[in-house]
């Protein structure tokens, strides 16, 4: 039992972790992509920016201006600093929620990237600011998996983290594999640096070895029941934790989530990936993002902005 | 710490007074540290050596530590303004200030017994309202009091304790005496600063402290707890208690935060709570949660707009009527700020020896009540040397501080006091004692007064500790932190035979 706004905060603190990391990431790899005057680098470039919500062509041509305002541009609200900023803001609001040890790990990380110098420190060096940013959010979930306790809060924490995921992991797949032109596909630049961008490089390898080729990175990055930023990894902790949280909850079962969880949990488990090439990868990235925000609704309907009238006692 | 402040001598006391006038005062302060010879008291001979030991640099080093820890934790205000809102710390000295026992034992015993006084008359003004049959407090006084509130007449208040958490400012005068400057009953806040300070301190002086015997204050969570839980009703025998905040954009969430955090309560929002059927339920994620007592930091206007104001958002609607009906506790209780209302203060004396026959071992600041004719007339004759208050006005507003003034500031006050007396009260123009505090890597005396928190449910409980505000710019005499105050730990010494836990 936890206040509902104290949930959605959490789910939410959950999402914007994720995404600034993910953007992290993104940036990172388009500055060091960059680096090479090449068609596949500009190529690379388009993808990592069109991932992170910026399709402009034009910014394109200053990776390193659109890299800066990615990262510490306060107006953007897609930006690093502003998701950190959401992020710190709804720790702020359920501060007696979150253990002292996540909050000054979250906390030091904001007051580092709203310093007056943070854009001197990322013109320094913007490669080890980016990285620096990635291992405090890391530490930052650590500090959470360490020290709070994994009861409900816990699940609707990671229930954010792994829809956020899951989203931003599908749109960096659409963006690849339907919107970028074919000649992508078949460029062993631009497929590792897809897989730098889902910090995917090393556990691929792992499995596939130095063998890249898109096939195996859709199927990888879709299907891999073990990688952790896989869909279907993070589908299966969506329903794990969604399961947890419902134990309690007096829903309806046809207004559940978890049945809409389990049914997309299943459809990734038992896919074949013959038949997601056969259908297209488009229709099959657009069905789950769909489920995906189904889920995210039905979420707020059961544990959030649930209607008064059906809560009341008798 | 907003609003809460001493609102005495606004001006500072370097500014020169017009030619002509006397000084402010010409009582030097007490020091805190010294007596007048220049000796150091005892009970800071142990820090003294230990600062004296320290160079400016080590000094400086671990004001800076200090100020990370508060950084790092958030405890913050937002400054809003500018580009965009930034977050500062409250300023906060590096050096304790030390009580040593047997002064505590006389602040403890006057903080009792002013309380219970205060609870006693404020169970009788919304009740029989004998006291004022009696003539001790002037019927219109209470009555017209804007924090007077007719909804809470005759309402079963558990305890007949009104006011459950009640944070008194006293000073010391330069005689060494601590007086009372002014109770507060509403919603006084600054005891995380309390907390947080004294966690601060362990860090930056650990063998001083240990050595200093000091009662420890860590209990103060749990103790307002179980206070807050013997408010709820008997046949409730796991009560659910809640802190209400106004939100997080208010000045002390921070607080609200820490103290819901430190008991393992939810900190709940108006629009957290449903009331149906004159029950309140918190809304979570398996449905709704009946709520027992609610440790309320929204001040009595917004926590119904049903009741009180029509405007507030910060409520819940139909909150009072739930607190009529018995089925929820709002503590402290709407109402209670008569009872620290400027002009019943003055009568706070006569109170205590109307309910409990008793001297009060804490005396009041002088105070002149406009109202009486008599009193008027001493007050408009010596302007020159008064501080007046408006009696509804708070933090420093609506005052004039005679010495500092001009003649045609004195001039217009005094036409105003003429024209509405009831609203004026004057107070002779008083010295807080000083404390050292590290400013600029130098330690210089600053003015400071002490904020203890007094907690009463079943029984009345005394914190063993204290927030010390301190005025920091040198000669000023306010300490509010809206003002350029800061804070710093206050030790509370345990005597020899006494528990080290209250």
């Amino acid at each position: 039992m936890m206040l509902a706004r104290v949930a959605d905060s959490l789910y939410w603190i959950g999402r914007y972790v994720e995404r600034a990391e993910h953007l992290c990431r993104l940036c990172d790899v388009l500055l060091t992509a960059t680096l090479d005057r090449t068609d596949a680098a500009s190529q690379v470039a388009r993808i990592a920016l069109a991932a992170a919500g910026h399709p402009d062509p034009a910014k394109v041509a200053d990776p390193y201006e659109a890299a800066l305002g990615m990262t510490l541009d306060r107006d953007n609200e897609g930006s690093i600093v502003c998701s950190l900023a959401s992020a710190r803001e709804n720790a702020r609001q359920v501060r007696d929620q979150v253990t002292t040890e996540m909050w000054e790990r979250l906390n030091l990380l904001y007051l580092r990237m709203t310093a007056p110098r943070a854009d001197l420190a990322f013109s320094d060096g913007s490669a080890s600011f980016l990285n620096e940013a990635i291992a405090d959010l890391h530490l930052f979930k650590g500090a959470a998996d360490a020290t709070m306790s994994h009861g409900e809060g816990w699940s609707f924490l990671l229930l954010g983290v792994h829809m956020e995921r899951a989203q931003l992991i599908g749109r960096l797949l659409e963006v690849c594999y339907v919107e970028a032109p074919k000649s992508t596909l078949t460029d062993h630049f631009a497929l590792t640096s897809l897989l730098r961008m889902s910090c995917a490089l090393e556990p691929y390898l792992r499995v596939y070895t130095a063998d890249v080729q898109a096939r195996y990175l859709l199927e990888f990055l879709l299907l891999d029941a073990e990688f952790p930023r896989s869909i279907r990894f993070c589908t299966q902790r969506i329903e794990e934790h969604l399961t947890t949280v419902s134990r309690h909850a007096e829903i309806a079962p046809h207004a559940s989530p978890d049945r809409l969880a389990g049914r997309l949990k299943a459809r990734l488990q038992y896919a074949d990936m013959a038949e997601i090439e056969a259908a297209g990868a488009g229709a099959f990235l657009t069905n789950v993002l769909d489920e995906c925000a189904a889920i995210h609704k039905a979420l707020y309907d059961a544990f959030v902005a649930y209607p008064l009238e059906l809560r009341l006692p008798a | 710490l907003e609003g809460t402040g001493v609102e005495l001598g606004v001006a500072e006391a370097s500014s020169l007074p017009e030619p002509g006038l006397p000084p402010v005062s010409s009582v030097l302060p007490y020091d805190e540290m010294r007596s007048q010879d220049g000796a150091v008291r005892p009970h800071y001979a142990a820090l003294e050596r230990r600062i004296s030991t320290l160079s400016p640099a080590q000094l400086a080093e671990r004001q800076r530590t200090l100020e990370r820890f508060f950084l790092l934790q958030g405890i913050t205000f937002t400054v809003y303004g500018g580009e965009s809102a930034t977050e500062r710390i409250i300023p906060t000295d590096l050096l304790p200030r030390i009580i040593p026992a047997h002064e505590w034992d006389r602040i403890e015993a006057g903080l009792t017994q002013r309380l219970q006084a205060l609870n006693m008359f404020l169970a009788d003004i919304y009740g029989e309202q004998q006291i004022l049959m009696d003539g001790v407090v002037p019927r219109e006084l209470v009555l017209c009091a804007p924090s007077y509130r007719r909804e809470m007449l005759n309402l079963f208040v558990p305890h007949a304790a009104y006011a459950n958490v009640c944070g008194s400012d006293l000073i010391r005068q330069p005689d060494g005496a601590f007086a009372v400057l002014e109770d507060n009953l509403r919603v006084p806040s600054g005891v995380s600063y309390m907390l947080a300070n004294r966690e601060a301190a362990k860090r930056v002086f650990p063998g001083t402290f240990r050595g200093a015997n000091v009662r420890a204050i860590d209990r103060y969570p749990d103790m307002l707890l179980s206070t807050l839980k013997s408010m709820a009703a008997d046949w409730r025998p796991n009560p659910q208690v809640v802190v209400l905040t106004p939100g997080v954009y208010n000045s002390a969430y921070y607080e609200h935060a820490y103290l819901a955090r430190l008991m393992g309560v939810p900190l709940v929002e108006g629009r957290d709570l449903v009331v149906h059927e004159n029950m309140v339920y918190m809304r979570t994620t398996t449905g709704l949660k009946r709520v027992d007592v609610i440790y309320r930091r929204v001040d009595d206007d917004f926590i119904d707009p049903l009741t009180f104001r029509r405007d507030s958002g910060l409520g819940a609607a139909g909150l009072f009527n739930a607190y009529r009906a018995g089925n929820v506790v709002i503590c402290n209780a709407p109402g209670a700020g008569v009872a620290d209302d400027k002009a019943v203060y003055a009568y706070v004396p006569q109170i205590i020896s109307y309910y409990l026959g008793e001297d009060p071992i804490l005396p009041n600041i002088e105070t002149f009540l406009c109202r009486e004719p008599a009193q008027l007339a001493h007050v408009l004759a010596n302007l020159d040397k008064l501080v007046v208050k408006a009696v509804g006005a708070s933090g420093g507003y609506g005052m004039l501080v005679g010495p500092h003034a001009s003649r045609a500031q004195r001039d217009a006050f005094a036409t105003a006091l003429k024209a509405d007396p009831e609203n004026y009260i004057a107070q002779p123009t008083i010295q807080l004692s000083t404390a050292p505090c590290l400013v600029d890597s130098t330690i210089e005396p600053r003015h400071v007064d002490l904020r203890p928190f007094v907690l009463c449910g079943d029984r009345i409980t005394v914190t063993p500790g204290a927030l010390t505000r301190v005025a920091l710019r040198r000669g000023s005499l306010v300490v509010n932190s809206s003002q350029g105050g800061g804070s710093k730990d206050t030790w509370v010494l345990a005597g020899d035979a006494k528990a080290l836990r209250p």
